[in-house]
């Protein structure tokens, strides 16, 4: 029996730092509860099945939380600026795409705006990850006209549909990006007294 | 500091309410949360370690749950960690259950109409 728990205790390793530090000695006691009140064998089966579950949960949002996500975010752009410069030379397009996608992931994870968006609000974040799939939806649907109807010439509708795809694609980045950056949290409320 | 709005923390995860709903019983540890929460919903809701945990952290964390220094029950291990509902988690609790309230009325008015 003392194995088992050892072995919990270990594999415990995967979760975040901070919530183990906090939690670990509180899930050990849980899964002791849990063989000592249903056996061994349910024990392991639900906190085995917990553990698959909670640990990539909990690093992702550990990820996008903690101030570790500037880490994160600084890896993704980087990488995404030195994919655009590699993708320039098969693709101009494509890599210019992911070279302005890079470049404004790390000009916005610096800017005052970026702190601003860190602010916990979780229709906030909701709103604006909606308005980055309707913009998306609108780039997808005008990239895939221009698709369907492009000529051997530039018609007067591909400059429509370049002007509507192009900006809907930034904007849809730019809302994606400042919705996952914006933690869940509640909002305030705006009719309380600041003085209370 | 501007005080939180109860609505606004709404909907609540089901974990969440759950959690909340078996505090308003009294102060429990982790473990005898989770039974209760397994007893209440006719074991529908059963709830992993590191599930149970991660929903009291979050709690505690927005203020609707606290840690509570001392143990209530003498006898009881020492190192089990009990908690209890804020003032604010009572009143966010009170105002996910009203919400949920209505969508079950809406339901029974919608699914059964005669009975309504």
């Amino acid at each position: 029996m003392a194995n088992q728990y050892r072995l919990y205790r270990s594999l415990t390793r995967l979760y975040p730092s901070s919530f183990r530090r906090e939690y670990r000695d509180d899930l050990v006691q849980h899964f002791a509860d849990l063989a000592a009140d249903r056996g061994l064998r349910a024990a392991w089966i639900r906190s085995g099945l917990d553990l698959a579950i909670t640990v990539p949960r909990y690093h992702l949002e550990r990820l996008m939380t903690e101030p570790h996500s500037n880490i994160a975010l600084n890896i993704a752009g980087g990488l995404l600026v030195a994919g655009g410069l590699a993708t320039t030379l098969i693709d101009s397009w494509v890599g210019l795409v992911l070279l302005a996608a890079g470049l404004g992931l790390m000009a916005t994870q610096r800017s005052a705006l970026a702190r601003a968006l860190r602010v916990p609000d979780s229709s906030r974040r909701r709103d604006r990850l909606r308005t980055a799939a309707v913009l998306a939806g609108i780039f997808v649907t005008s990239y895939a006209t221009f698709l369907l109807t492009v000529g051997d010439t530039w018609s007067s509708s591909d400059t429509i549909l370049a002007l509507v795809g192009t900006p809907a694609m930034f904007g849809a980045v730019g809302f994606l990006l400042a919705g996952l950056l914006t933690p869940r949290g509640p909002a305030s409320d705006p009719l309380a007294d600041p003085a209370c | 500091m501007v005080p939180p709005y109860p609505t606004s923390f709404l909907p609540l995860p089901q974990a969440q309410f759950h959690v909340l709903v078996t505090l308003t019983h009294g102060d429990r540890h982790g473990y005898a949360i989770m039974q209760a929460v397994e007893e209440s919903s006719d074991g529908v809701v059963r709830m992993g370690p590191a599930t149970l945990y991660g929903t009291l952290k979050r709690l505690v964390d927005q203020g609707l749950a606290q840690e509570l220094a001392r143990r209530p029950a003498t006898d009881d291990d020492a190192r089990r960690r009990y908690y209890q509902l804020t003032g604010l988690g009572q009143r966010v609790c009170a105002a996910e259950a009203d919400r949920l309230a209505r969508l079950v009325r809406v339901a029974r008015t919608n699914l059964r109409p005669g009975l309504a």
